[in-house]
């Protein structure tokens, strides 16, 4: 194995003098569960990252992309670490388009400063522009379209997540029910290959059927396949209303029924969230906005042309009333946004007053929902464990952050929950856990027959296992 | 000639009336293999493969005879091949026995469906055995609380949408061989259609899947629960063309049918004019369900034989509708007229009621037949380009056609950007038609040259196996047969499609 000396030489003549760090601080901020790497390289553009890998590969050090960090959490503990590439000195914006509605972007671009790429000239943005213009000011420009685009990515960690985290784990949040998963968005992409080969696909059509659809494959990959670098992404314009209307319930039984109810009308809304007040707390939802919640939350999302929106808001409110619903707050455009964003951040802004929290994510059957849920409810309110959770109700999927509570009952109450999931062939992922309690956790929930034939591809694609070695599913 | 599975590198063509006068040639012809054919590996005769089969499936499912043979050894390409032997099986039982077979005795082997495929990704060109799915063709499971269906991969895609219609959801996807076409092919396909613009392709519809190995193994990806750890095998699989694994079950995802519709039709003086106003509707924030453009010269050959009353001397139709909640509808509809009348419109109308909306499509969807009876013969490519570059593209390709002196009809996705330039010619005439394939060969050049690519919905199958070397570099190329070789190492599933198997001419 090449010793640290010779590595950074080597390193360095790829990328740089001072594109390779090695210090004790420097190296520490990059641990992966604990686990510190020998070096952090910083390239800056896709060939120094093909060089990096073929060195990699040929002196079989093991590797892990990282953007921001943000989900740096996810998979289990690394088997070996010797070398983490950050990308986040590439983060040009390629090609923006918004006449063609996609965006062409390095990996290490925020995700935050492509909704301000692509907002209007008058700065009105899918997220909320004060967060923007701090951050992004310089890419303002002028080819921005009067009426506006967004990236239709409703990702977790907005504020701080970069697109290639966000595609290397198809994140979603819970507007997916309009617009659905980063897979269906992504047009193109260019990564390099664990064997250093630069490797592309797919491009800025919609329609492409020339050749394998190998972005499905990297995305939601989280780093096992090799490494992200650019990427090319459906945009689509911004609604002409962005509203949010709150209802509030004093028990899970309710708040379930009425979302159940939205769902199953003809109305189109972007999404139907029950949250629990555990995680309403985390949301820094302003007291002046007048509005408390009660046990649960629904908050139903509209963004849409102004008629629609105005027809689902007093169909809403109508049903409401029938049921006996308080009317709802309603938080239009700039409190939707921040709403939505304090959503997105939900995880860090408890993570920092439960550094050892756990979050996972159930996903079932859309039509198990409410039974599934309420199981969750049960079993770890039993437990006595602490818990907040964000129910995408339509969609299949539930977010939960288990804050305190007896630890040793954790990894029990999660097999239940993950046993409950798999009854009807959903399952559950550990997204975030100390390191050292990731053992005795099934971070990946429980594999499933196909779990052979993404064994083989692995091994194919990168025979010696220097990508973000064991983990990802099943140790691979 | 270089070894790319002995094909010949055709553009698709669609004979009009002398299709069936006309045979390119098998592998079972009198002239023997057709060059590049490697012999089977195979020691197995056909004799005793049919017995094996025929214990799989039953006599009357496995067809062995010449004009059976004849009958599986086209699809909608130029391309012919005859299989060694054709079985129909019922179940995924069967189709695991039939494929752990083929994976014993080193056989090829070829799912197939209707066999629209219209670059000759359903041809056996090195034989052996064809399985063809018209027997399992049931809704497994209709599934409105988890807005999924499941189906067998030989139902046809339109029958399937008619039953689910009825109940108010809609499977979106819908290419135009729909009325013919299976689930199965579009799923190996990746088929698109009119709609993609708003509603994506095939792949962003199919939820995941039944399948079997290459050694018989069954394995389910995807799901109708979403979100399941590990690679997104359903959306690999999903326009593989047959060549990873054979699809035995598909989930696929309903959508709420529209509440309502809103369709229009627009007379333009200029195709350019008709173009920017595709933009400027884009432009406005408005996302119509389709955009389908008509150039002047099929515009006279709908009228030709259609008559829904395009005025001749216009140069371009374009048909724009919208869908979703009806409320705010009729003034984006007037919005889009006006944007319409900015760009010099001649005439835009809406269509007032169902029937006024039917005889608005009639013209699009009746354009491909309707050249067909201009020229004995056309070719449809399917170069794809960012719908922003489509005025630019469609001019050179104008130009290209001059250039070759060969008449160009243009029919195409204006919101998606995807061409369907129609070279009309006559195939009895030896001169035409090489320059019928040099020039689509431009065609796709002028579409890699904007940014675009070959394929946009047909794939690459036999006659677009070439043209990979206009977007794939060798690493990629290397890289897809990687993938390749990780579920079929002995290259035995629809073998010699859509990835060269040798390296490319120099560049």
């Amino acid at each position: 194995m090449v010793d640290n000396a010779q590595l950074i030489e080597d390193l360095s003549g790829i990328v740089g003098q001072g594109s390779v760090v090695s210090g004790e601080n420097d190296i520490a901020a990059f641990a992966v569960d604990g686990k510190i790497p020998r070096a952090v390289a910083y390239p800056k553009n896709t060939p120094q990252v093909s060089g990096i890998l073929r060195y990699a590969n040929e002196k079989n050090l093991g590797v892990v992309p990282w953007g921001s960090g943000s989900k740096i959490c996810m998979g289990n503990p690394p088997a070996r670490l010797d070398l983490v590439v950050c990308t986040r000195r590439m983060n040009h914006m390629k090609d923006v388009d918004v006449a063609n509605l996609t965006v062409t972007v390095e990996a290490g671009v925020k995700f935050l400063d492509i909704q301000a790429r692509v907002a209007t000239e008058e700065d009105r943005c899918y997220l909320p522009i004060e967060e923007l213009t701090r951050q992004a000011d310089e890419m303002i420009c002028s080819d921005r379209s009067h009426s506006g685009c967004f990236l239709p990515i409703d990702a977790p960690y907005s504020c701080s997540a970069t697109i290639g985290g966000v595609i290397a784990g198809n994140s979603s949040g819970p507007r997916r029910l309009l617009y659905t998963l980063p897979r269906d968005l992504i047009l193109g992409i260019r990564f390099v290959a664990p064997t250093g080969e630069i490797i592309g696909s797919g491009g800025k059509t919609v329609k492409n059927v020339s050749g394998y659809d190998i972005s499905k494959l990297m995305v939601g990959s989280a780093g096992s396949l090799g490494i992200l670098c650019e990427m090319t992404l459906r945009l689509l314009p911004l609604p002409e209303t962005m509203e949010t209307l709150l209802f509030s319930f004093g028990a899970f039984s309710e708040a379930s029924a009425f979302a159940e109810g939205i769902l199953n009308t003809r109305l189109l809304p972007a999404a139907v969230e029950v949250i629990n007040a555990g995680a309403f707390e985390y949301l820094g939802i302003d007291p002046a906005t007048g509005f408390f919640p009660g046990a649960y939350v629904v908050a139903v999302a509209l963004e849409t042309f102004t008629a629609p929106a105005q027809r689902m808001r007093n169909e809403l409110k109508a049903r409401a009333r029938s049921s006996g619903i308080p009317d709802p707050a309603v938080f239009g455009e700039d409190a939707h946004r921040l709403f939505w964003l304090g959503v997105s951040d939900l995880n860090p802004a408890a993570a920092q007053a439960h550094p050892r929290m756990l979050t996972l994510q159930m996903n079932y059957p859309i039509s198990r929902w409410i039974d599934t849920v309420k199981f969750a409810v049960d079993t770890l309110t039993a437990a006595g464990i602490a818990h907040t959770l964000l129910v995408h109700a339509g969609s299949g999927v539930c977010g939960i952050n288990l804050l305190t509570g007896a630890e040793e009952k954790t990894a029990a109450s999660v097999q239940k929950l993950l046993d409950r999931c798999r009854e009807f062939q959903g399952n559950l992922v550990v997204h975030r856990a100390p390191a050292e309690l990731k053992p005795a956790l099934p971070v990946w929930g429980s594999p499933g027959s196909d779990f052979p034939v993404m064994k083989r591809i692995k091994q194919m694609l990168d025979p010696k296992g220097i990508m973000s070695p064991g983990r990802y599913v099943g140790g691979l | 000639m270089n070894s790319s599975g002995g094909a010949s590198i055709r553009p698709q063509i669609h004979f009009g009336c002398l299709g069936a006068t006309l045979n390119p040639g098998g592998a079972h012809n009198t002239d023997g293999m057709p060059p590049g054919k490697p012999p089977r590996e195979d020691t197995m005769d056909t004799q005793h493969l049919i017995e094996r089969l025929q214990q799989i499936v039953g006599a009357d499912n496995v067809l062995s005879s010449d004009m059976d043979l004849e009958l599986y050894s086209y699809d909608s390409s130029l391309e012919r091949a005859r299989p060694d032997v054709v079985v129909l099986p019922g179940s995924t039982e069967e189709v695991s026995k039939i494929m752990a077979l083929a994976h014993t005795e080193k056989i090829p082997i070829l799912g197939r469906g209707s066999g629209t495929n219209l670059t000759g990704g359903t041809i056996p060109i090195r034989g052996g055995i064809v399985v063809h799915f018209s027997r399992m063709n049931r809704i497994l499971e209709v599934d409105f609380a988890n807005r999924t269906v499941t189906v067998e991969p030989g139902i046809i895609t339109l029958d399937l949408q008619n039953q689910m219609a009825k109940h108010g959801f809609v499977y979106a996807p819908d290419p135009a061989s729909q009325k013919v076409s299976t689930i199965g092919g579009n799923f190996g396909e990746n088929s698109g259609g009119p709609h993609c613009l708003k509603y994506g392709t095939t792949t962003n519809h199919i939820l995941g899947a039944e399948v079997v190995l290459n050694d018989g193994t069954v394995i389910r990806t995807g799901g109708k629960s979403q979100d399941n750890p590990g690679y997104d095998l359903t959306g690999l699989l999903v326009g593989s063309e047959g060549t990873l694994g054979l699809a035995t079950k598909i989930i696929l995802r309903l959508l709420k049918a529209p509440e309502a519709y809103k369709t229009m039709m627009a007379i333009f003086e200029t195709i350019e004019d008709g173009a920017n106003t595709v933009s400027e509707i884009i432009a406005e924030g408005i996302i119509p369900a389709t955009l389908e453009m008509m150039d002047n010269i099929v515009m006279k050959a709908v009228e030709k034989t259609i008559k829904v009353g395009y005025p001749l001397d216009a140069a371009c139709v374009l048909i724009i509708e919208l869908d979703g909640m009806p409320d705010g509808m009729d003034e984006k509809a007037e919005l889009i007229m006006q944007i319409c009348r900015r760009n010099n419109v001649r005439e835009v109308k809406v269509a007032k009621d169902e029937a006024e909306r039917a005889v608005l499509w009639a013209g699009r969807k009746g354009a491909f037949g309707s050249v067909g009876q201009v020229r004995p013969s056309y070719l449809c490519c399917d170069g794809t380009v960012p719908r922003t570059r489509l005025p630019e593209v469609l001019a050179k390709v104008i130009q290209a056609g001059k250039k070759y002196n060969l008449p160009i009809g243009n029919v195409f996705h204006a919101g998606d950007g995807n061409l369907h330039p129609l070279i009309m010619f006559d195939d009895r005439n030896p001169d035409e038609l090489h320059r019928v394939h040099q020039l689509s060969t431009e065609i796709l050049n002028i579409c890699v040259d904007a940014g675009g690519t070959i394929s946009g919905e047909h794939g690459v199958g036999l006659e677009k196996l070439q043209e990979t070397h206009l977007i794939f570099n060798e690493a990629d190329l290397a890289y897809e047969r990687k993938i390749k070789r990780a579920f079929d190492p002995e290259g035995l599933l629809n073998p010699g499609k859509m990835i060269p198997e040798t390296a490319g001419p120099a560049r």
